[in-house]
C-alpha cells in the first residue's frame, strides 16, 4: 500500500495539513497500517518536488496546507486505472478501489472491469498449466495451482458482487 | 465458421415482451474452445439455444459454416443439427431406461441401421471416456459424472463440427467437473472440434481459448488467453 498514493487521494478530495492527512491515512489503511508521520512528511516533499502537489498556505491555525496539482490528478486516475498484476499482491487492488471509492471515481466499473479481464486471464493460464501438470503427474504443483485457482474464484466473485450492487 | 449478428431474441410473457437478448455480435473460429460466462437470467442459454438451432431469433442471423440457421426451415434445421452439432446439457439428458450403448447410439438410428463402422465409433467412444465395462449398463444407475460422460460420447458419436454445452458441469463436484472438462479438452484437442460451453464456474470456463462475458442480454466483455502469458508462468512454476 503506497502512501503516495493515499496522500494523493485525500487530496482530491480537498486540502488537507500534515496531521489531518496522518490521520485519514490510517484510516485508509485499516488496521494494518500505521504511518509514521516523517514518513508523510518526506513524501509530500517528494510530490511538491514532482509538482504532483503544492502547498496551499495555512489554515487559521498556521498549519501548513497542501492541494492537488492538475498533474497531481492526473496521476491519481492514471494509477486507479491501472490493473494490478496478480503476481503481486492483491491487497493492492483492494486499496486501489478504496482510494477510488473515496473520491467516488467515476470510472470505478472500467477498474473492476479490467481488473477482472486480469483474474481471468491469470485463471486461463494456471488452467492451462494445471492440466499439463496433471500429465505429468506433479501432483504436489498441481495442488498448488489448485490452491491458487480458488483464491481467483474468490476474488472474481468479489468484483461480480460489487459490479451488481453498481448496476 | 460461426457468425451470430445481431441476434435479438424477445419472450412474450402474459401480455410483457421481454428482451432477452439485445443484439448480440459474435465470432467464433472453427476450432476454437469458448467459454460464455455470466450471472443467471442474463440470456447465456437462449444464447446457445439459438445457435443450436433448438429454437428461433426474433431478428438478426446465425450462420453455422456459412449456413443461415434462422433462413432454415424446421426440417432443415433438424437434419443439420442432427449432422453438425452435439449437444451436452447439465442435466444429462439420456433417456434412463436404455444402456450406455443405446444412448450413445441413439443420435445414429434417425439414419437408418447402424452399420459395422458406427458400432466401432461407438465402442471406441465408451473406451475414450473412460466406462469400459459399462456399456450394457442401464444409465439410470450411472453416477451423475458416468452420466455426464456418456452425454458427451452421444454428442460425440456424429462427429459434429460443433459442440454445444450448457453447464456441462453444472451437477457435478469439483472432482468430477475437472475429469469431464479434461475429456473435452482432449476431444478438442484430437479432432480440433469448435467447442461453445456456458458455465458459471470459473473453473470451468478457464479450460477455453476465449471467455466471453454476458451481462443482460448483451457481450460485456471478451477475455482471451495471450500467449506470452504462458510462458511467464513456465518460468514461474517450473523454476
Ligand atoms: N421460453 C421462455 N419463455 C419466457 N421466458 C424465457 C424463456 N426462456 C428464457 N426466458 C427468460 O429469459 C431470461 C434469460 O434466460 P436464460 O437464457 O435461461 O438465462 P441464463 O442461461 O443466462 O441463466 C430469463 O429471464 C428467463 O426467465
Ligand atoms: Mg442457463
Amino acid at each position: 500500500m503506497s502512501v503516495k498514493y493515499g496522500i494523493l487521494t485525500l487530496l482530491y478530495q480537498k486540502k488537507h495539513h500534515g496531521y489531518e492527512l496522518k490521520l485519514e491515512l490510517d484510516s485508509l489503511f485499516g488496521i494494518k497500517g500505521k504511518i509514521n508521520p516523517g514518513q508523510i512528511y518526506t513524501t509530500l516533499d517528494r510530490l511538491i518536488r514532482d509538482q504532483l502537489v503544492s502547498s496551499a498556505g495555512m489554515d487559521d491555525q498556521e498549519r501548513k496546507l497542501y492541494e492537488l496539482t492538475p498533474k497531481g490528478k492526473d496521476e491519481l486516475e492514471k494509477w486507479l486505472l491501472e490493473p494490478v498484476p496478480y503476481t503481486t499482491t492483491k491487497e493492492d487492488f483492494f486499496f486501489k478501489w478504496s482510494c477510488a471509492r473515496k473520491i467516488n471515481f467515476a470510472q470505478e466499473k472500467k477498474m473492476l472491469e479490467q481488473q477482472k479481464a486480469v483474474v481471468i486471464k491469470e485463471v486461463m493460464e494456471l488452467t492451462k498449466l494445471k492440466t499439463e501438470l496433471l500429465l505429468q503427474g506433479d501432483e504436489s504443483k498441481y495442488l498448488l495451482i489448485t490452491g491458487i485457482l480458488l483464491h481467483l474464484e474468490a476474488d472474481l466473485n468479489w468484483i461480480n458482487q460489487v459490479e451488481n450492487r453498481i448496476h | 465458421m460461426i457468425k451470430v449478428s445481431n441476434l435479438t431474441k424477445e419472450f412474450l410473457q402474459g401480455q410483457e415482451r421481454t428482451r432477452v437478448l439485445k443484439g448480440v455480435d459474435l465470432n467464433i473460429k472453427k476450432g476454437e474452445f469458448v467459454a460464455i460466462m455470466g450471472p443467471s437470467g442474463s440470456g447465456k442459454s437462449t444464447l446457445l439455444q439459438l445457435m443450436g438451432g433448438l429454437d428461433v431469433p426474433t431478428a438478426g442471423d446465425i450462420q453455422i459454416d456459412g449456413k443461415y440457421l434462422n433462413k432454415m426451415s424446421e426440417k432443415e434445421r433438424t437434419i443439420f443439427r442432427r449432422q453438425k452439432l452435439g449437444f451436452v446439457f447439465q442435466n444429462y439428458q439420456l433417456l434412463p431406461t436404455l444402456t450406455v450403448e443405446e444412448n450413445i447410439a441413439f443420435p445414429l438410428h434417425a439414419d437408418g441401421k447402424l452399420t459395422k463402422e458406427k458400432n466401432r465409433v461407438i465402442q471406441e467412444l465408451i473406451q475414450a471416456v473412460g466406462l469400459e465395462g459399462l456399456h450394457r449398463k442401464r444409465a439410470n444407475l450411472l453416477s451423475g459424472g458416468q452420466q455426464q460422460r456418456v452425454a458427451i460420447a452421444r454428442a460425440l458419436v456424429n462427429s459434429p463440427t460443433v459442440l454445444l454445452a450448457d453447464e456441462p458441469t453444472g451437477n457435478l463436484d469439483r472432482a468430477n467437473a475437472e475429469e469431464i472438462l479434461r475429456l473435452l479438452t482432449v476431444f478438442h484437442r484430437e479432432n480440433r472440434q469448435t467447442i461453445v460451453m456456458v458455465t458459471h464456474d470459473i473453473f470451468a470456463a478457464g479450460f477455453a481459448d476465449r471467455i466471453i462475458l454476458f451481462r443482460d442480454g448483451g457481450i460485456d466483455q471478451v477475455v482471451s488467453r495471450e500467449e506470452g502469458d504462458y510462458a511467464k508462468y513456465l518460468a514461474n512454476f517450473m523454476a
